[in-house]
């Protein structure tokens, strides 16, 4: 425990460990000292004033080292010659901080008048207007009137893009730097500096693409004024006039606690849209931060594109009919004796929905699939974090190890945690086989060769970092499926899991196994028993009635739409018209989660509810109600009421025992203290007031098992080694389009080849070639990166070549 | 391709020497220096040379350029005469001089003479607030104080550099 300190801020007493500075002092106590560029999040720098304060400190006697007291018996006090900075004034003992004397008030005042000498007073069609700090604080603090001449301000340029997502203004720019330090210190991409000085100072990015970093929105949120903004938000609404609906953020396994902020608008015919995505704080997950997948990539849940209607296939062609004929023929169907239904889910769909299908499946002798290109939920679900876990505690004497996973790309929430982590003294320990962004703040960093991976993990743990890993208080495991497969994650999987029960590492807070999913409910899934088929195609090709929801194999794998083609009959529920959905005989138009209630488990087993932020808006069902439609013509009972599902499947589900979506919905204070209502302090994310969600409990007994490493391809000459990566900018299974805000970063189909390998084939960056993998052939565009292995041909998932594990590629 | 590593490999690695490794970044400065040598200026090819060398990123190296006065992303005279306009300076009638010295060469502030040879700018505060008007020359790779200035004592200055650079057209 730090020592504590008691102190006196105006009249109020107050006490905070020894260490705390003013400004958060004062927040404890509800007093608000207002700020532009201190940000609890960052480390303090005094640059704009904004926190003078009146400070006083006991005065001690020299001479004997005694405080002095006054004639009442009281320690003497003695206030500085000059205003201090609240920022950067840490507490001491009995110290006095006055922060409402008129002395005070007119050094805010001054410096409002101050900045305000050449801000553009253009509130009225700024994005910030509303939600200002500048604003609030010039009306709480500032002066009425300005003694500069209106005519005598300084103007500058006020469309500024930095990159195609964030524009500057360099007019409301009040030179806080919190945009420059958080990309700096938290983001780690010091990709946007001051240039020039005092009125010519502006922000600056020298990148291509400008301001390249994947963390460039948040800057928008600090900035406290209105000089960072958006390109998907500008001019978009004003701050007041919408609502804030919690969610959380659906494009990777972090579970992002987010805000969609909606609004009525002429634009969408008089509907409500969701017109901005916003960070909302779990200091547990996210903290106040996103990515700029999660901030951007939400345009695919209002798209025009979406199915509408339910249809059937007549005469070969798809039909739209009504709910019941759906229903009816999926019945009928159903009903023929031939029975046996098998779903194939994706982790895209909310427990509610894979509990239901598990339970329809059930019912009618069927089985359930899970659709994933990796493996190791079994174990996740036995090993994984338990409750009260959270990475933002590790530090010292702790250790993470990270294997096969490029963290930066395929959870940047993760990378941003771990960092800190390593920050704060955590021995992180990487394992991949070729360079990536968490290599730099490692400890230890190693590299195998694709296909080595197990040989690699075994020399590891036998090695300096297994010593590391054992010895250490606290072991977090993060697994990934670079160049792997379902089997050989599995295998990894395995492996982690191993050392885990070895060490003692299981089952207490703060230690595990995560898996470093691409979908939001991966591991809800695997939770609720939902297992990868051995064999795909096999399973798929003697089902009678399948049921395919929140996946598309066949826009994956022509193999696989190949099989599906020739399904005897293809249910498909989903949000766009896939290439499963084209082969379909009934399509279900599905609802987006933003469009319905609901419950993610992220990576970390945290179960997290998210709520409608827009009314259902088109013919559309959950699965969990087609499940239970489905049923009730059956003559089965299976519910429909989501919050009531959930309740039945704690009730039979170990892991969730004890948990409803009113447990999902408890929250209780977090630091830093933030609130809409006082933006200033730490920028425009949201206060949670809707849950932080619940760590699912570890059940059963965790044992040792001997991996299963899967054969490598055998070798093919001049062939090189076909890799499957995962991006963070691909279409995965988010469903991000490529029209949408984020088009310019999205990758399509392209394969990284080392700069030798591609120089013995004579192929320069960005030629259009043709690779041969899996006796096809696939228009490919040529990307060359050092860190590329030689021999390896990497391929990012899910932009429609079917690579889904190591293999052989001609070029 | 005239890289600062092919052209200055001796001043590069005496440079880089001074500097623990870990520490790259500080030797921004000098390898600036070097870079603006020769031209007066820093190429944006040699901004992203010095980014690499030191592993930075080249907005991190532009911020720097940015920030003082003594180094040129923009072609000047071969000699700059860096004046002062800052407060003490101000109050020692800097700018009245700023303005006769504009005048004698014909240009206005930030400009260069025709001839090439000198470029005037106003510049914030160079440290030397008791001795104003005060500027700073930058030019043949030097970097020279002239404190307590008048246009008389500028003038003479004027004549010496543009004899100097003559003596060299005509030896």
């Amino acid at each position: 425990m730090p020592k504590l300190v008691n102190l006196t801020i105006n009249h109020t007493r107050v006490t905070v460990p020894e260490g705390t500075l003013i400004v958060d002092a004062a927040k404890e106590a509800g007093i608000n000292i207002p700020v532009f560029c201190y940000h609890p999040k960052m480390e303090p720098v005094g640059m704009c004033r904004m926190c003078l304060v009146d400070v006083a400190r006991p005065v001690i006697d020299r001479a004997t080292g005694q405080p002095v007291l006054e004639a009442d018996g009281a320690p003497k006090l003695s206030f500085g010659p000059k205003l201090e900075t609240a920022c950067t004034t840490p507490v001491s003992e009995g110290m006095l901080v006055v922060e409402d004397s008129p002395k005070v008030t007119a050094a805010r005042k001054d410096i409002l008048e101050f900045l305000l000498t050449s801000h553009p007073l253009d509130c009225p069609i700024c994005d910030k207007g509303g939600e200002c700090p500048l604003q609030n604080l010039t009306l709480g603090y500032g002066p009425t009137e300005s003694r500069f001449d209106f005519a005598d301000k300084l103007h500058h340029a006020k469309r500024v893009p930095l990159g195609e997502l964030i524009f500057l203004d360099r007019e409301r720019c009040i030179q806080c730097g919190r945009c420059v330090r958080f990309q700096e210190k938290i983001a780690g991409d010091p990709v946007i500096g001051f240039y020039q000085r005092g009125r010519k100072l502006e922000i600056q990015t020298q990148t291509q693409p400008g301001f390249d970093s994947i963390f460039s929105g948040n800057t928008s949120d600090i900035c406290p004024v209105g000089a960072l903004t958006t390109a998907d938000f500008r001019f978009g609404a004003r701050p007041w006039e919408m609502e804030a609906h919690p969610s959380i953020c659906a494009q990777c396994a972090v579970g992002c606690n987010i805000v969609f902020n909606t609004k009525r608008e002429a634009r969408s015919e008089g509907g409500m849209a969701i017109k901005r995505v916003m960070p909302r704080q779990n200091e547990a997950v996210n903290e106040i931060w996103l990515c700029d997948k999660g901030r951007f990539g939400y345009h695919y849940l209002q798209s025009g594109e979406r199915l509408t209607r339910p249809m059937i296939r007549q005469n070969g062609e798809l039909v739209p009919v009504s709910w019941e004929t759906a229903t009816d023929t999926i019945v009928e169907r159903l009903k023929t004796g031939r029975s046996g239904l098998t779903v194939l889910a994706g982790g895209r769909l909310a427990n509610e929905d894979l509990f239901n299908l598990k339970r329809l499946a059930d019912a009618e002798h069927g089985k359930t699939l899970f659709y994933t290109h990796m493996g190791g939920g079994d174990l996740t679900g036995q090993v994984g974090l338990a409750p009260g876990s959270n990475l933002a505690t590790l530090g010292k004497g702790d250790a993470v190890l990270v294997v096969a996973s490029d963290l930066h790309e395929e959870a940047p929430i993760w990378w941003l945690r771990l960092k800190q982590a390593a920050a704060r003294g955590a021995s992180l320990v990487v394992l991949n086989p070729r360079a990536t962004r968490l290599d730099d703040f490692a400890a230890i960093s190693q590299r195998y060769h694709y296909g080595r991976v197990m040989d690699a993990l075994a020399a590891l743990f036998a090695g300096e970092a297994g010593q590391v890993l054992s010895q250490a208080a606290n072991l977090v495991i993060f697994f990934g499926s670079e160049g792997l497969g379902v089997d050989g994650s599995q295998a990894v999987a395995q492996a982690c899991a191993n050392l885990l029960i070895r060490t003692g590492h299981t089952g207490r807070p703060n230690n595990g196994l995560v898996g470093v999913w691409s979908e939001p409910n991966a591991q809800g899934a695997w939770e609720l028993g939902y297992r990868p088929a051995k064999n795909l195609t096999a399973e798929l090709a003697e089902a009678h009635v399948t049921l395919v929801a929140g996946a598309d194999p066949a826009g994956d794998d022509p193999a696989l739409a190949e099989t599906l083609q020739q399904s005897e009959f293809l249910v498909v529920a989903d949000l766009f018209m896939t290439e499963t959905a084209k082969r379909a005989n009934v399509v279900l138009p599905a609802l987006p989660y933003s469009e319905r209630e609901g419950s993610f488990t992220s990576g970390e087993r945290r179960v997290q509810r998210f709520t409608a932020a827009l009314p259902p808006r088109e013919k559309a069902h959950t699965e969990a109600m087609i499940a239970a439609r489905v049923a009730a013509r059956l003559g089965l009972k299976i519910e429909e009421s989501l919050p009531v599902v959930f309740e039945k499947l704690a009730a039979e589900t170990p892991a969730f025992t004890g948990l409803s979506f009113d447990r999902l919905a408890e929250t209780h204070p977090q630091k830093p203290l933030l609130s809409r209502e006082d933006l200033y302090y730490s920028g425009t994310a949201y206060e949670n007031t809707a849950g932080l969600g619940c760590t699912l409990a570890l059940t059963g007994s965790p044992a040792e098992a001997e991996p299963v490493t899967p054969e490598l391809p055998a070798p093919v000459e001049n062939a090189l080694l076909a890799v499957p990566i995962t991006r963070l900018y691909d279409r995965s299974s988010t469903l991000v389009h490529s029209s949408s805000i984020l088009g310019q970063r999205m990758i399509g189909a392209e394969v990284w080849l080392n700069p030798q390998d591609a120089a013995e084939r004579g192929l320069s960056a960005g030629a259009e070639i043709e690779i041969h993998l899996k006796s096809a052939n696939w228009p490919v565009k040529v990307v060359i990166n050092a860190d590329v292995p030689a021999g390896a041909a990497l391929l990012p998932r899910s932009v429609g070549i079917p690579a889904f594990e190591l293999a052989a590629l001609e070029i | 391709m005239n890289t600062l590593a092919e052209k200055y490999p001796q001043d590069i690695k005496r440079i880089l020497a001074k500097y623990p490794p870990e520490q790259k970044r500080s030797a921004i400065m000098p390898l600036l220096f070097l870079a603006q040598r020769e031209t007066g200026q820093v190429s944006p090819e040699a901004v992203q040379e010095i980014a690499s060398m030191l592993a930075v990123s080249t907005t991190e190296i532009t911020s720097v350029m940015g920030f003082y006065t003594l180094f040129h992303d923009h072609p000047g005279g071969r000699y700059r005469l860096q004046v002062c306009h800052d407060l003490s300076c101000a109050l020692n009638g800097a700018e009245t001089f700023l303005e006769q010295l504009c005048r004698h060469l014909g240009i206005e502030e930030g400009q260069t003479t025709s001839d090439g040879l000198f470029t005037i700018e106003a510049v914030p505060c160079l440290a030397a607030c008791d001795k104003g008007p005060v500027f700073q020359l930058q030019g043949d790779g030097e970097i020279v104080y002239y404190e307590k200035q008048t246009l008389e004592s500028a003038k003479a200055l004027l004549e010496t550099l543009r004899q100097r650079a003559a003596g060299e057209v005509t030896p």
